[in-house]
């Protein structure tokens, strides 16, 4: 396909004259146009596009011809003819074109440092030398209408209604004919009866003609606006052997164009539009293909403004034509309709402050070379200026002006020229000096969406760092960076091939989209993206002696190229391989026996397609050849179809495929699915089918040796579609996909695009013997399609698009002012939808579902059928007249097969209209049902959307209940975004619609796309704190007035109320469970007051009923390794795995599960751990003497604890405060520090190795940092909020002595109830007997806080009640026994790991000196050290 | 045998200062069926990025080298990521350790995640004439009592230079912050970096500002050009425009070249006043004698290095542009119609021509690393068997 690329580029003439050429003509080969004025003929070249010569005629000659009207080449270009006004014939020899003459030949000064800027400069950058000379003129006595070159012969059309028929050669009259018009038998078709001469076409003359090739006849243009073809029945023009046919109905034409490939006739009209015409092959009569128009959707002010057609130009490979109007501008249109280009709209037409631009008015055009160039003569511009000029000054009447030529740049699809299978998922571009491709390969996402499943398969392979969500989102990401980007990866054509072989013909990119070969008119060259090096003839008289001719292809890593050997003058088929050098002698050379049009390769076979109309298959075969490789090329069949082909010329493409009609026997033998089963032949637009007969008896293939196997022969064709451009196939095959792979895809202009699906048998069932077996479904698409990506369901192609430079140059209007630049970039479509809907329309519901499931994994599929919903919803709501078999519902129930069938209507209805969704819903079922099934599917976001239906739909108390049902289970699940929502739509309601009725449909903003937008524009008066919970950040409330405080707010608003109850509800159950970090992170994420909250809780629900419980909850939560002891010093639970080191393998163990295990490890009685006073810091006094004023007002709500809080604070001094979270993180480092200690410590006292290997795995099995953190700010906030409990938790899980001593030093204040210090007492000894039987690696801790412990006793036996005593007498009477062992075990073995059970060592058994005992153990000593160095309290605290 | 396969899902370019994620896969290809099949162990695995600097002795004078060991010990746990590398280090990350002590049953497969920010003060890939930086991810791993196992897989840097460090650390901008807050900031707050680059990219390069330039000779005015921007990302294409109608001189030809200059700095060089490496990545030529506006579209290769420099080499960008112009100025010949004869106008045969040239430096920027993926000569993927 053709795309406009950059701005035109001017060319001046370099002679100054008074008039201006209107007529540009091309030599046949389009390297040589003749440009016509009124009395001048002047040559240019192609390229450099320079002008070679120019004729300027005498007076007298002049006023006896009369002005120069058109000229026509000679095929072979030797000559030229030239019509004037006075009814001449002027014929120019062109002479010199053969001789080595050469103009604007540079002469560099000698010695000059730098001689030429490219090699072979001379030979390639300069015109050839050309002059004219003027031949006898004939006269034909009338004014010439038309002309055109007949191979020997010149038609020239007159205004008197005659046909003459000139020979080139013919000197004088012998050699002329004349027809006339009336003479010729016109009718509708050519059966019906032979009509006499048509009376009425006295005095009609034909004003335009146009020979077509392919169908032996001409398209004219009567001067009454009539269009017709006129046919000669026999082989030469004879008077009374001419039949012409009518179209029927015009009468308002004025030019023709005939395309030679498709056989097709575009005439233009007056009206503006375009009739394409192709003659009924049955009938001979004329039949309208389809029109050109302008559409007024897209082009609104001017689709009926353009006035008459003026030219049409089909492009040199036929695919597309370039429309012209009398008003001007430029248009481009592919064969059978697709717009591509108009230059009467937006940037062309207007500039970038909005101000409409002059369009260009052409008086002619025409293409260059290979199609990248457009000539084009603008009219007028000349001739306004000349006016100004008159007017401005009488002086020169007509100034002399060097006239200007744009010549418009073009890109085109490799396809238009090289139809070849492997370029058919790439998208690959040719201009004249450049490739471009597209970015990506759409095979190495195949790749990696084939890789990614392997994360997903091994879940539980416990990779800690494992990340299952990543590749998905990495696919789609890739997915859409290849889609979305809209770059192309350009690659300049070699200079020095370009610059000799110009212009570049066919082009071929190879299946993987790594190599490009490129040929020009001799020899090829190629490139590969992974070197990023061309490849050219190291010989170049190897390159100049063969010509492309069928095309090139690639095969593996072999270049296969039909062409033409010049020094041997056969047709050859080759092969080259990629890696070794170009050169013949590397080649595999096959001859062949007539000339190639088309090639192709499938698989290891090869097509041609020859001038003979017969079709050859090759096969190919790699050989290992010594050092390299080579391929052997063996002729496999020979299919004739000179009956079916008229004209070898009007194959379009021809392709082998897999494709066959009966898919049953494919289904059958899947491995055989890739064979070559039919070849499809484009013929001039229609696409015709020939399968391989399998009707015959059928040979076993295991009876024949592979060798010889005899190919079956193909059976008669079929026509398959007409009006087809592109097809596409694959090979390749996939089980899973087989829908999309075994398809085949055609592109069908202006139709669209078709898709000619296999239907399968569900289930490998018999097929229904009235279920075809394959279905064409056309569908439209908005782009044009130039590769088709089959696994993928997609579509890529390419538009224009401009980008406006003007104003930036001020007056001096350049081109850049007056064009827009033009470029090209990829686009790319989904069709499934469109698919599917087809299918479900004709009851094929089941290969609908079938082809869907088979794509339910591509990443837009969920928008595939959001689309599906969207299209048929917004025709069938829309229709004025009632649907009778409405699809919506089919759809529906069709999307209800897909786990996605929920979130798509809801995402579906929020981007359509509130009016349509009664329409909706009666067809896919009550938004309430389908809000309930989502929270029953855990969907809670798809839940939210339905929430927004429900709430345009329904009373406020239904969206209410419902709302505050998904609340809660987004609280459960933690999804703060969506409870944050929530609140704020729960006080929305509560804020204004109570008790109003429902909301009308026109107060809404039915058509709000974003979730919750209608509801955060909606003032939410009442709730200032509802702007604090979205803030997001730390805000640790020192003042407890929120529970107080929003009463008085609540009575204002009783959803404020409402709201706090269910966030107090949700917190109880979580700290009733143990989840402190889910409870961590409602809080931070609500703005949840947790402090307040807790302190009016402490006594109730934040206690600790189960210590051991909780530690354990913690560690699973906070992913926090238990403690692990060395494996010398105790092995037996290690060995016996009931001791696990790492805790992740427990992560997904319900809680019962939990508390099962305990159980069971729980065998032995709850023992006292005793405690020491190490140290004596808290970290909850330091935040009190931050904030007095705080605690002070906290005091209102729980006076006595924050008094004994006071009390203790005093006396320390703390360089820190809580509260803040640097302190946070000093906290934290100050843990770090701790690391660095025992490095030091151990380091210096030179430990044992199992010392050492203790340490490290301390240090090993310390939780994550951000856990630490975490625990610690909760760690805070208990303190603050006075639950000891959970502090003593904490403080063991962080293995923090000063926590635990601290905690233990306030149970000393009086006004900590007796039950919070009997529960940590209960709750310690329950954790040390726990840790002695199942956790060791708690040992050496709580080893390490015995004083405290054995503090804590002392002082609770005096408060507590004798009951409270029970566990403690219990653990002492236990204690006996374990404390002797404690004592007569071995000092390193205490410390180390605790490995006898020594945690119940009695006070008087182990009085807080176990570190003057032991300095040199590790962990007490080293803390002692920490303590001295920060603060001075070490002694007192010993003591 | 455990097979070992590093691959970066995002693709081989990266920009400094973006994170670069790497998934090594550890496997035991053996079937659980098969007889022979044995779990295997792996004592260690650890991974590091390092850039490796190689200059050309001929043109490159580098200070003696300090007496840093490149020797490896085979039985060694010491990991020297550069280990048998040709060049210097100049550039590394802390290692991080992937594992210790893996075991793999036959047939199972074990996936690490690793993870690291690309520095940001680093040069950019490059391969020059005298110097090349290149960067790899090496991944090490050693099996008990056997020498360490190198995978390397290389990766392609691109360094936006001049980029504004951001606003010191970016947690203590959103000061006291909530530990359980942070989660979910922590992957948005990676991904700003490179958005950030990515927006100031777009911002320099898509800002137009046309320059215009009268390009005379001695003999007087050739041709008016325009160019609309001079800084550009890889992949953009540079537009100019020429306008020749103006020109007093015919130009019979032009020819823009899209070059790289490479330059040793000065304490560095091995001769002093050594010439500057100059590469070419692409070239327009266009006949335009009788052509009066045209323009070139020259497209950046997506995978040539941007400008930067570095305290030993400096790498620029500019455009070439040589014009072969007509020694005489030619008046455009006036054809008078009308004449009593045929005139016949034909072009000259010989022109004699000299030669100019000119250079427009420019600046050439980064782009997405994502699309420079795609053209990248590195698949991101490696593969060792140990």
């Amino acid at each position: 396909m053709y795309f406009l690329t950059g701005w035109p580029r001017r060319l001046l003439c370099p002679l100054k004259s008074e008039e201006e050429p209107f007529h540009i003509q091309p030599s046949s080969q389009r390297f040589y146009f003749a440009l016509v004025s009124e009395t001048q003929i002047s040559i240019w070249f192609s390229r450099p596009s320079v002008l070679i010569v120019s004729y300027i005629e005498s007076v007298k000659a002049a006023a006896q011809f009369g002005f120069y009207q058109k000229a026509e080449w000679k095929p072979d270009d030797s000559m030229i003819a030239v019509a004037t006004a006075k009814g001449y014939i002027l014929l120019f020899d062109v002479l010199g074109g053969g001789d080595e003459k050469y103009l604007y030949e540079p002469v560099y000064p000698k010695g000059s440092p730098r001689v030429k800027v490219t090699p072979g400069y001379k030979e390639e950058q300069c015109a050839p030398a050309l002059s004219l000379e003027m031949k006898k003129p004939v006269d034909l006595e009338a004014p010439i209408t038309s002309l055109q070159s007949l191979q020997e012969n010149l038609l020239v059309c007159t205004a008197d209604g005659y046909l003459h028929v000139l020979h080139w050669d013919g000197q004088g009259s012998n050699g002329r004919k004349a027809i006339c018009l009336t003479t010729i038998p016109f009718s509708l078709d050519l059966q019906s009866a032979r009509a006499g001469p048509a009376l009425d076409l006295e005095g009609v003359y034909i004003c335009c003609m146009e020979y077509c090739v392919t169908l032996d006849g001409f398209a004219v243009v009567l001067s009454d606006g009539r269009l017709g073809f006129i046919t000669p029945l026999s082989n030469t023009i004879i008077a009374d052997q001419l039949q012409g046919v009518w179209a029927a109905d015009v009468s308002d034409g004025t030019c023709v164009a005939v395309n030679n490939k498709y056989r097709l006739m575009a005439f233009g009209c007056a009206s503006g539009s375009v009739l394409v015409y192709m003659i009924d092959t049955t009938t001979g009569s004329m039949q309208l293909s389809h029109k050109l128009e302008l559409t007024p959707k897209h082009y609104p002010d001017i689709y009926n403004k353009t006035g008459a057609v003026k030219v049409i130009c089909w492009s040199p490979d036929c695919s597309v034509a370039m429309v012209t109007w009398e008003c001007g501008g430029l248009s481009l249109w592919s064969v059978f309709g697709a717009h591509l280009i108009c230059t009467l709209g937006e940037d062309f037409a207007h500039r970038s402050d909005g101000t409409k631009k002059e369009p260009l008015r052409i008086s002619s055009m025409s293409w260059g070379a290979e199609g990248y160039h457009l000539w084009v003569l603008p009219s007028n511009q000349g001739r306004r200026r000349k006016e100004e000029h008159s007017m401005e000054e009488d002086s020169p009447p007509h100034p002399f002006l060097r006239a200007g030529i744009l010549q418009f740049h073009f890109i085109k699809s490799a396809l238009t020229v090289n139809p070849c299978t492997s370029n058919q998922e790439h998208v690959l571009l040719h201009g004249e000096d450049r490739l471009y491709l597209t970015c990506g390969d759409p095979t190495q996402i195949h790749s990696t969406s084939d890789a990614h499943p392997h994360t997903h398969l091994h879940p539980h392979d416990g990779s800690p760092l494992h990340q299952p969500a990543h590749p998905d989102s990495s696919l789609s990401q890739g997915l859409s960076t290849l889609l979305g980007h809209k770059h192309w990866h350009v690659v300049q054509i070699h200079s020095t091939y370009l610059e000799s072989n110009w212009p570049i013909r066919f082009a071929a990119i190879d299946t993987a989209g790594q190599c490009m070969a490129v040929a020009g008119r001799r020899g090829f060259a190629h490139y590969s993206l992974f070197t990023r090096k061309w490849k050219l003839f190291g010989n170049i008289t190897q390159e100049q002696n063969m010509t492309v001719t069928g095309g090139l292809a690639w095969w593996n890593d072999f270049v296969v190229v039909a062409c033409y050997n010049f020094t041997d003058q056969q047709e050859q088929l080759r092969l080259y391989q990629r890696s070794s050098n170009l050169d013949n002698a590397f080649a595999s050379v096959t001859k062949l026996h007539a000339d190639t049009l088309l090639l192709n390769v499938f698989r290891d076979m090869i097509i041609l397609f020859r001038a003979d109309c017969s079709i050859c298959l090759y096969s190919i075969e790699k050989r290992n050849e010594g050092l390299g490789q080579s391929a052997s090329v063996e002729l496999l069949q020979e299919v004739s179809m000179s009956r079916y082909i008229p004209h070898p010329a009007l194959v379009v493409s021809v392709t082998l495929t897999s494709v066959r009609t009966e898919t049953g026997i494919t289904l059958k033998a899947p491995q055989q699915a890739c064979t070559a089963e039919s070849i499809m032949l484009n013929l001039a637009g229609q696409l015709i089918m020939l399968q391989r007969d399998r009707s015959g008896p059928q040979v076993r293939e295991k009876e024949t040796p592979a060798i010889n196997k005899k190919l079956l022969p193909f059976s008669p064709p079929v026509v398959l579609a007409q009006c087809v451009e592109n097809v596409w196939t694959t090979c390749r095959s996939n089980k899973k996909k087989r829908h999309l792979l075994e398809a085949l895809w055609l592109s069908c202009g202006e139709a669209g695009m078709k898709v000619w699906l296999p239907l399968f048998p569900r289930d490998h069932r018999k097929p229904h013997s009235f279920l075809s077996r394959r279905i064409m479904l056309p569908f439209h698409i908005n782009i044009y399609p130039l590769a088709v990506l089959f696994e993928d369901a997609l579509v890529l192609g390419a538009t224009n698009e401009t980008v406006l430079y003007d104003g930036l140059q001020g007056s001096s209007e350049p081109l850049e002012a007056l064009f827009p630049y033009c470029t090209v970039e990829r686009t790319s479509q989904i069709y499934l939808h469109h698919i599917l809907r087809q299918l479900l329309v004709r009851n094929l519901g089941e290969q609908a579902l079938m082809l869907a499931q088979s794509c339910a994994g591509l990443p837009y599929f969920p928008h595939v059928m959001e689309l599906m919903v969207h299209v048929v919803l917004e025709e069938e709501a829309t229709s004025r007249e009632p649907i009778p078999d409405p699809l919506l519902p089919t759809v529906a129930k069709f999307i209800t097969e897909f786990p996605l069938f929920l979130q798509t209507i809801v995402h579906c209805a929020r981007k359509t209209e509130y009016a349509l969704w009664n329409y909706l819903f009666a067809a896919v079922g009550n938004p309430k049902d389908l809000f309930e099934e989502c929270l029953m599917a855990q969907d809670l976001d798809t839940a939210a959307s339905y929430l927004i239906i429900l709430q345009n739909m329904e009373v406020p108390a239904v969206s209410r209940q419902h709302a505050t049902l998904l609340f809660n289970t987004a609280l459960e699940q933690g999804k703060w975004d969506l409870c944050r929502h929530m609140i704020r739509f729960l006080k929305a309601i509560g804020s204004g619609e109570m008790d109003t009725p429902p909301p009308t449909p026109s107060t809404q903003e039915p058509s709000s796309t974003g979730a919750f937008e209608f509801f955060r524009n909606r003032s939410i008066s009442l709730s200032q704190s509802a702007d604090s919970i979205s803030t997001g950040k730390f805000n640790l409330q020192k003042t407890f007035s929120m529970p107080t405080g929003s009463s008085p707010k609540g009575a204002d608003c009783p959803e404020n109320m409402y709201i706090d109850m269910m966030l107090w509800r949700h917190a109880r159950h979580l700290l009733e469970q143990v989840r402190l970090r889910d409870l961590g992170c409602f809080s931070a994420q609500l703005g949840f007051e947790l402090i307040g909250w807790l302190c009016r809780e402490r006594n109730r629900v934040a206690r600790v009923e189960d210590f051991v419980l909780a530690l354990k909850k913690l560690h699973e939560d906070f992913l926090w390794p238990f403690p692990v002891i060395p494996v010398g010093s105790l092995s037996s639970p290690l060995k016996n795995g009931r001791c696990r080191p790492v805790l992740s393998t427990q992560l997904l163990k319900s809680q019962s599960a939990d508390s099962l295990l305990n159980s069971d490890m729980d065998t032995a009685p709850p023992l006292a751990v005793p405690m020491n006073h190490t140290w004596t810091d808290s970290l909850g006094q330091r935040s009190k003497d931050t904030d007095t004023a705080s605690s002070a007002h906290s005091n209102q709500n729980s006076p006595q604890t924050y008094d004994a809080f006071l009390s203790l604070v005093t006396n320390k001094v703390e360089e820190y405060s809580i509260g803040s979270a640097t302190d946070l993180t000093e906290t934290s480092s100050m843990v770090d520090g701790d690391w660095m200690m025992v490095d030091e410590n151990s380091s210096t006292l030179s430990l044992s190795q199992a010392e050492l290997e203790h340490i490290s795995m301390e240090l090993a099995n310390k939780g994550p940092h951000k856990s630490q953190v975490q625990l610690r700010y909760l760690l805070h906030v208990f303190m603050e909020a006075g639950c000891l409990e959970w502090c003593v938790v904490i403080g063991l899980i962080l293995r923090d002595t000063n926590v635990i001593k601290q905690v233990i030093s306030f149970l000393d204040n009086p006004e900590v109830p007796a039950e919070t210090v009997q529960s940590i007492r209960k709750g310690l000894l329950a954790v040390d007997t726990w840790a002695s039987s199942d956790s060791l690696g708690y040992k050496p801790f709580l080893n390490l806080i015995q004083p405290q412990l054995q503090h804590l006793m002392e002082s609770t036996s005096e408060q507590v009640q004798p009951e409270a005593f029970q566990p403690a007498t219990q653990s002492s009477k236990l204690s006996g026994s374990d404390g002797l062992g404690g004592a007569t075990a071995p000092r390193a073995e205490d410390s180390r790991g605790g490995a006898a059970p020594l945690g119940l060592t009695l006070p008087a058994l182990e009085p807080a000196g176990g570190y003057n005992r032991t300095p040199s153990e590790d962990c007490p000593s080293e803390q002692s050290e920490v303590q001295g160095e920060e603060e001075g309290t070490y002694d007192c605290t010993l003591s | 045998m455990i097979e070992v396969v590093a691959s970066m899902a995002r693709g081989p370019v990266f920009l400094a200062g973006e994170l670069m994620e790497c998934l090594i896969t550890f496997t035991n290809p053996m079937s659980h069926l098969s007889t022979s099949a044995s779990s295997e162990m792996l004592a260690w695995a650890s991974a590091q990025i390092h850039c490796q600097f190689h200059a050309s002795e001929n043109r490159v004078a580098l200070p003696t080298r300090g007496n840093k060991q490149d020797v490896q010990a085979e039985s060694d746990t010491v990991l020297i990521p550069s280990r048998g590398e040709r060049g210097q280090c100049v550039l590394d990350t802390p290692p991080k350790i992937l594992f210790c002590d893996l075991r793999l049953d036959p047939g199972e497969r074990k996936t690490y995640s690793y993870s690291e920010v690309v520095p940001v003060d680093g040069p950019p890939s490059f391969r020059g004439q005298a110097v090349k930086y290149v960067y790899k991810l090496t991944i090490g791993c050693q099996r008990v009592n056997s020498p360490i196992k190198l995978l390397r897989v290389p990766f392609r840097v691109l360094v936006l230079q001049g980029m504004p460090e951001p606003p010191f650390p970016q947690d203590e901008e959103v000061s006291p912050s909530n530990p359980f807050l942070e989660e979910e900031e922590v992957s948005r707050r990676d991904a700003r970096p490179l958005e950030r680059a990515l927006d100031m990219l777009m911002v320099t390069t898509s800002r137009r500002s046309p320059h215009m330039f009268n390009i005379t000779n001695t003999r007087g005015k050739v041709a008016k050009f325009c160019i609309f921007k001079t800084v550009y990302r890889l992949g953009e294409e540079i537009i100019g425009t020429f306008n020749f109608s103006e020109g007093d001189i015919p130009c019979l030809q032009y020819s823009v070249s899209l070059q790289s200059e490479e330059e040793i700095q000065d304490q560095y060089q091995r001769r002093p006043g050594q010439a500057v490496s100059v590469t070419g990545h692409g070239r327009h030529l266009e006949s335009c004698l009788h052509t009066a506006s045209s323009h070139f579209s020259l497209p950046i290769p997506l995978n040539v290095t941007p400008g930067f420099s570095t305290d030993v080499v400096a790498l620029r960008w500019r455009l070439h542009f040589e014009f072969v112009t007509a020694r005489e100025p030619m008046e455009a010949p006036t054809v008078l119609q009308n004449q009593a004869e045929v005139t016949i106008w034909a072009g000259a045969e010989h022109v004699d021509v000299d030669t100019f040239s000119w250079n427009l430096p420019i600046k050439v920027l980064p782009t997405n690393p994502a699309l420079a993926s795609y053209v990248s000569q590195f698949t991101g993927t490696n593969r060792i068997d140990i």
